[in-house]
């Protein structure tokens, strides 16, 4: 059955969403072999990456098509701004309130996840087929 | 402890100027090249989304890196 091709290209946004989370909750496995601490730090580092990118998508894909690509091109501007604002308030916040943290569980899974999330997006981009 | 603060107003500030200059390349070249083949939008905004995140992911570790300095070795 032939598919439309807005369906081909769609992107696999909650495939994408689901790896994200099983790499956070693994790494903060991994982490936790060091202790709880470290553990817990290390899937709030992930939780940090996870809630602006997920906020990011969704307002990237709330509108498609040719016909709206300025308003997807001001929401995508309007979402990166915000999603590094709220990266930092979230830093931020757990710098202030969270007491003790394990610092090098934090960032590292932080980093690691952004890393990933990057390769993921690129290695599991739809293709289109022609 | 001066340092500190001018190294994370370094890194978060040369981070959004270079994510500032993708992002309004990124979505100039979107515009423009949706302008010339609107049948292909949708393939076009994937592939924008894909850029943004390679895009962004060195000034979000940025962005990590100088709230630990601000808020953990300043603080």
């Amino acid at each position: 059955m032939a598919k439309s091709g807005h369906r081909l290209n769609r992107v696999p946004l909650l495939r994408w969403l689901v790896i994200e989370t099983t790499a956070i909750v693994v790494m903060a496995l991994l982490w936790a072999t060091q202790g709880v601490l470290a553990g817990y730090s290390a899937l709030v580092g992930g939780l940090i990456f996870l809630v602006p990118n997920t906020w990011f998508a969704y307002q990237v894909y709330k509108v498609e098509g040719a016909r709206n690509m300025s308003r997807m091109v001001g929401n995508l501007f309007r979402a990166e701004s915000i999603k590094i604002a709220l990266t930092a308030v979230f830093f931020a916040a757990v710098f202030n309130l969270m007491e003790p943290i394990h610092v090098p569980a934090l960032l590292f899974t932080f980093a690691v996840m952004v890393v990933m999330g990057a390769a993921l997006r690129w290695f599991m981009r739809p293709k289109p087929q022609r | 402890m001066e340092m500190v603060f001018i190294a994370a107003a370094l890194i978060i500030g040369l981070g959004a100027l270079g994510a500032g200059i993708g992002f309004g390349l990124l979505g100039g070249k979107l515009l423009e090249s949706t302008a010339r083949q609107p049948e292909m939008a949708n393939q076009l905004q994937t592939k924008t989304f894909i850029m943004a995140g390679l895009l962004d992911a060195v000034p979000m570790i940025g962005v990590g890196i100088a709230m630990y300095l601000i808020f953990v070795v300043a603080g």
